[in-house]
């Protein structure tokens, strides 16, 4: 019986209520509200403990640590997956709110709040999270890396694989085979690392079909993880490696490369050129009924004087210039993070200065 | 207010009826557009992902250009360009280690200092509380008459909240506001905050077409007579894939979905304002817009 769930605790109590969607194995779904008494520091894992303890023994969910490390109870609170130690109650309670608790998305569930973690750790394992250096045998001679080095994956090596990230991923809706944003993160943890040697190897697998260019961007990893490890992020790192490299055979590098030369050549967009430019000649070829429709209505800007912004020379020399320094690839996302988390960090103790239950 | 007017690629091709519309509307709601010319597309998601140094700096020199107008704001109407443009405002205004060496090249390519001073703000959000949003009651006087409209948010004003932060990622209200001060009816549904599907609609066409099914399924099933997006690519993905989604439909012999009209945030404020055909542009869409103004007229 873990601490929250004993009969009296030290300090004030709250009275907390929650709906919590109850799943049977056959897929039979119901909706249960359940009311307990739990002290006010009671996070959603110390509440669901209360009513397993007292209330319903049979209530299914995953736990281990209690402490934001093990990443064992992902869920849903009001459709958004968090990780139920994370989850402090008392501001929802002073709010009047009941939370509706259910599984995470985009995984089987086993029973009410436990999902089959089985298609997420093989999506793990396919992109080989190991380090391979490149030699069977280490020798005796100390390898050091620097800090600057180490810094490309930071974040990624912060990932603890909840699965809150994988929850609500758009891409994985439609495309249940896309392997997702935890396992790309993993990818780049390992692309990124500089005792790998197996960078070209590893990002020719991860541009597949169901990789890196089948993301859509809508950032709902980077929102949901709480770990900070932004998986969008990396995946766009896995992206700019792969350019730098001449990986760029699909055609979600071939469309980002046209933005590329756009942008260094008429400044806005070449719109009537994207189709050939990302799915070739017979691809474009193919969409041409599609195209002659989007085109009566004016959607295809006719070829003839591109469109050419003023003073694009500007632009081409930053291109010529920037490509001299050096910060292709990954490096020029990593460069900027170093700002992007005194933001976040500037929002957490925004979000501590506000009184509760108004953060 | 005066601001710094970023158009944007779509709106400046594809998308024309934006700008238009957009044009049009500004004055009325008491905004003054200094239009910028002398810039560049934000790369999308895209030079960010293919080459993110040079992705930096052409939305720096994009600041750099605003700056020099002298106003506070630049603002968008692409959520794709917000994203872009506050994500690099931010890198530039927290590290001025990143911020000098961005400005030396600026400055060796000919293009004035990037100094910080400058907010990044879409349309919608200049509109949707404060003295905009009372300004829209005014501008808003013919009225949706009980229109139903079903929002749609797109990610990237939304997402990640740490850069955007206009409002609650998951339970945004600035679009529902609006549309109920232009006499509209805003229906609720939840794919109103996912992904239309667009970023990847040219290199993987089933699984954004997967994506783009769930608003618009949700919006018809809600009882929505029009869609509105602050995002012309979410525009483009809504009202000209449809034909296509439906094609896709009629293949795995499914249903066809109704039309369903999508306007741009100007175009809906737009018809509540009285702007004229020739502003709004309606016979740029490819799904009609006809039967909402019928409906308007009746």
């Amino acid at each position: 019986m873990t601490e929250a769930a004993t009969h009296t605790w030290e300090g004030p109590t709250m009275q907390v209520a929650l709906k919590i969607w109850r799943v049977t194995g056959d897929g039979e779904r119901a909706l249960e509200t359940y009311e307990v008494e739990a002290p006010e520091w009671a996070c959603l894992l110390d509440v669901l403990d209360i009513i397993k303890d007292r209330q319903d023994g049979s209530l299914a969910y995953r736990k281990s640590c209690r402490m934001m490390i093990c990443g064992s109870c992902g869920m849903r609170m009001d459709g958004r997956a968090v990780l139920a130690c994370k989850e402090r109650m008392k501001p929802i309670v002073d709010a009047g709110h009941v939370p509706v608790i259910s599984a995470m998305g985009n995984l089987p569930i086993v029973k009410d709040l436990v999902v089959s973690m089985d298609p997420f750790w093989s999506k793990i394992r396919a992109v080989k999270p190991w380090l391979d250096p490149g030699y069977d045998e280490a020798d005796e001679r100390e390898r050091v890396r620097s800090q600057q080095e180490m810094n490309v994956i930071a974040k990624e090596s912060l990932c603890i694989m909840c699965g809150c990230c994988v929850s609500e991923c758009n891409s994985m809706e439609s495309d249940t085979e896309f392997l997702g944003p935890a396992a790309l993160a993993k990818g780049m943890r390992f692309v990124g690392d500089p005792r790998d040697q197996a960078d070209v190897e590893r990002l020719n697998d991860l541009n597949g079909e169901h990789g890196i260019w089948d993301c859509t961007r809508c950032y709902m990893c980077n929102e949901r993880c709480p770990k900070g490890v932004d998986p969008r992020d990396a995946i766009a790192k896995l992206g700019a490696e792969s350019i730098k490299q001449g990986i760029d055979h699909d055609m979600g590098a071939k469309h980002a490369k046209w933005f590329v030369t756009s942008a260094k050549t008429t400044g806005w967009l070449r719109e009537t050129d994207l189709v050939p430019k990302t799915q070739g000649i017979i691809g474009a070829l193919k969409e041409t009924k599609f195209a002659l429709k989007l085109a009566r209505r004016g959607k295809v800007p006719p070829p003839g004087p591109i469109h050419v912004a003023a003073e694009v020379d500007e632009a081409r020399a930053l291109y010529d210039l920037v490509k001299q320094q050096g910060r292709d690839g990954a490096l020029g996302i990593v460069q900027g993070e170093k700002a992007l988390q005194r933001l976040e960090f500037e929002h957490t103790v925004h979000k501590k200065d506000q009184p509760e239950g108004q953060q | 207010m005066k601001v710094a007017y970023y158009k944007g690629c779509l709106a400046s091709l594809s998308a024309k009826e934006l700008d238009s519309s957009t044009q049009a509307l500004a004055p009325k709601l008491g905004i003054e557009l200094d239009e910028l010319d002398a810039v560049t597309c934000c790369g999308a998601g895209d030079i960010h992902e293919a080459e993110p140094d040079y992705y930096l700096h052409l939305n720096a020199r994009i600041l750099a250009y605003a700056e020099q107008t002298g106003a506070e704001t630049l603002m968008t109407i692409c959520n794709v360009c917000t994203l872009n443009l506050r994500q690099a405002d931010f890198q530039l205004k927290k590290d001025d280690e990143l911020r000098a060496r961005v400005n030396t090249n600026l400055e060796t390519v000919g293009v004035p200092q990037y100094n910080g001073t400058i907010e990044v703000k879409h349309l919608l959000w200049l509109i949707a509380d404060g003295d905009g949003y009372e300004q829209l009651k005014q501008v808003a006087h013919k009225g949706l008459k009980g229109l139903k409209v079903a929002p749609f948010y797109g990610c990237q004003i939304l997402r990640p909240s740490k850069l955007l932060g206009f409002e609650d990622p998951d339970r945004p209200w600035s679009l529902e506001a609006i549309i109920q001060a232009c006499g509209g009816d805003p229906v609720d549904y939840p794919a109103k905050i996912k992904c239309c599907g667009f970023p990847i609609i040219q290199a993987r066409e089933e699984t954004a077409l997967g994506e783009l099914v769930q608003p618009l399924e949700q919006a018809i099933e809600a009882g929505a007579d029009v869609m509105v997006t602050p995002c012309p690519l979410c525009h483009l993905s809504l009202d000209a894939w449809q034909s296509k989604l439906n094609a896709d439909r009629k293949k795995r012999g499914r249903a066809e979905l109704p039309p369903m009209p999508i306007l741009h945030l100007s175009q809906l404020i737009g018809v509540a304002a009285g702007l004229s055909d020739s502003e709004l542009k309606f016979k740029r869409h490819v799904v009609p817009v006809t039967p909402v103004i019928e409906k308007l007229q009746v």
